[in-house]
């Protein structure tokens, strides 16, 4: 092949290539070098790479480029382990705002009196972002596939997620853990009266109020089955789970949705359970979730709009201190 | 297997240890943060001895990868991780922000680039100390498992694997891999007769 025609090739090529001597100094680069770098064949020849990019001293491109000349040793440096190495641009606008192309490299020896080491730059930025689009697609994806498409709460699958994982870190860590179970009172009555479309809108304002009524990051309201809602408290004790129990029912109540139907109070209101624990080793998850389930019924056994714990020392649920409930009226 | 004596075996220890150092050092300073890593035992198998060895360690699903060395003796050498401590190094090295699926996804790339550092570091050790060339090509990353390395066995009847257990060590976590250097009968020879060469310069041959 003429040397003409290797020349229109090289400089034809979508990838960088550097040519270094036995001393490390640029020997050559083609047309893409130029294109990417702003800088010209004449501009760099004679020069070793870390006089032409400074910032590459002491990086890994550096040390790989001395094993290269010294040992002939290959290597390859991946974009997620080393971004941004050298000043090179996806476009020349970029270089305003120094948003470096992503570079995929690899370093070869070669056997040449002149040349002693190729450099390889594959710009890998559009490779990274089609993967961070997906990426964020996945991201949402999973995130939908774990909300209720009713209420926007966290669906059950989020529920049994979450509570194998908090139940986990809570017997590592020997730590408290409490659970509600939130069960709207007489739904089945009121969506006879209202029509399903009316015990979705009221479904919709619980939930919304559950969520709102959460004080601490990280915690989660789920719908756990048709007007049951769950809620997971990690380090948080009977007493601080009673507290927030009560808070919800209140704020519940103080929605005055109204109910023809429920006896009493003539409003929408919750039944809640409420159980808490310090997980032994042995225990599974489920106990929680029935500890609740038996404290919800109690509650609806005592007349509903009301909170009952479980007390694991009589194996039966119990209704939330007087003074505690006084306090709270309070607040 | 006794193609290689004692004090050869431990000189060879003693160069992979100082290789391994190498790449920590590198390694430590890719991710601002401290790593070290431990050759303890070196040993000479026969490649279908390779399997057993490493399926005694839990191994199943393995992240491999290879790279071929030529000069006075040529190597594939390859580093082994068991898939599951691949993925924990990766989350001590990558982002943080990653989620397991994401660190899952740059795998290959990442521990490509690991297994050049290590095993680029204990061959420029050899090569610096040896006094020679080794011209290394460029890594190649595989999944495999216990079958495809009875595969591997079967392809390499007639040479013999340097066999060296690897410790990595970052913030409190250990995580253990196999670096294994595949050498022909002749090149176990020629890297006899450079083992011979440089403990003579100390005066230990």
């Amino acid at each position: 092949m003429d040397i003409e025609l290797a020349e229109q090739l090289i400089d034809s090529l979508r990838v960088g290539l550097i040519l270094l001597d036995h001393e490390g100094r640029i020997k050559s680069w083609n047309g893409w070098m130029q294109h990417h770098s702003g800088l010209t064949l004449a501009d760099v020849r004679g020069q070793r790479l870390d006089t032409c990019f400074p910032d590459i001293s002491g990086s890994r491109l550096e040390a790989s480029i001395t094993d290269t000349l010294r040992f002939k040793l290959s290597a390859m440096l991946a974009p997620s382990l080393n971004p941004n190495l050298l000043p090179l641009y996806h476009r020349p606008a970029d270089r305003q705002h120094d948003q470096r192309m992503q570079q995929l490299i690899y370093i070869t020896p070669l056997r040449h009196p002149r040349c002693a080491c190729l450099i390889q730059i594959h710009d890998m930025t559009a490779a990274l972002r089609r993967e961070r689009r997906l990426r964020a697609q996945s991201t949402q994806l999973i995130e939908t596939s774990y909300q209720d498409a009713l209420t926007g709460v966290g669906n059950r699958r989020r529920f049994d997620q979450d509570l194998a994982q908090r139940f986990r870190q809570a017997q590592d860590k020997q730590r408290p853990i409490a659970m509600l179970m939130i069960d709207v009172d007489n739904f089945k009555a009121y969506n006879d009266h209202f029509g399903h479309q009316g015990g979705d809108a009221c479904l919709i304002q619980v939930a919304r109020t559950l969520r709102e009524g959460l004080r601490r990051d990280g915690d989660r309201v789920s719908r756990y089955g048709g007007e049951e809602f769950a809620l997971l408290l990690s380090e948080t004790d009977r007493e601080a789970a009673c507290a927030v129990a009560e808070r919800l029912r209140m704020a519940v109540e103080q929605l005055n949705l109204p109910h023809p139907l429920a006896s009493g109070i003539g409003h929408v209101s919750v039944s809640i359970g409420v159980a808490a624990m310090i997980p032994t080793r042995e225990q599974l998850c489920y106990i929680l979730v029935a500890q609740a389930d038996l404290a919800l019924y109690s509650a609806k056994d005592a007349g509903r709009n009301c909170c009952m714990w479980y007390d694991a020392a009589s194996g039966s649920a119990s209704p939330l201190p007087a003074s505690l409930i006084a306090d709270l009226a309070v607040d | 297997m006794s193609e290689l004596s004692e004090l050869y075996r431990d000189a060879l220890g003693e160069l992979f240890n100082i290789g391994v150092g190498r790449a920590a050092h590198s390694l430590s300073q890719m991710v601002r943060n401290e790593i070290e890593l431990s050759a303890p035992f070196v040993d000479l198998i026969r490649p279908d001895e390779v399997a057993v060895t490493l399926m005694g360690s839990e191994f199943q699903e393995l992240s491999l990868v290879s790279i071929d060395f030529a000069g006075p003796f040529a190597s594939k050498a390859m580093l082994l991780f068991p898939e599951r401590n691949a993925l924990a190094i990766l989350s001590n090295m990558l982002d943080p922000e990653l989620t397991p699926e994401e660190v899952a996804e740059f795998e290959q790339e990442a521990m490509c680039e690991i297994g050049n550092i290590i095993l680029n570091a204990c061959m420029s050790t050899l090569a610096d100390e040896f006094q020679i060339e080794l011209h290394g090509g460029l890594p190649e990353h595989f999944f495999c498992d216990t079958d495809s390395l009875a595969q591997f066995a079967a392809d390499s009847a007639d040479h013999l694997v340097l066999l060296l257990q690897i410790q990595l060590n970052m913030r409190q976590q250990f995580v253990q891999g196999h670096l294994l250097f595949l050498l022909s009968f002749s090149s176990l020879q020629a890297l006899s007769a450079c083992l011979e060469r440089y403990l003579d310069r100390f005066g230990m041959a």
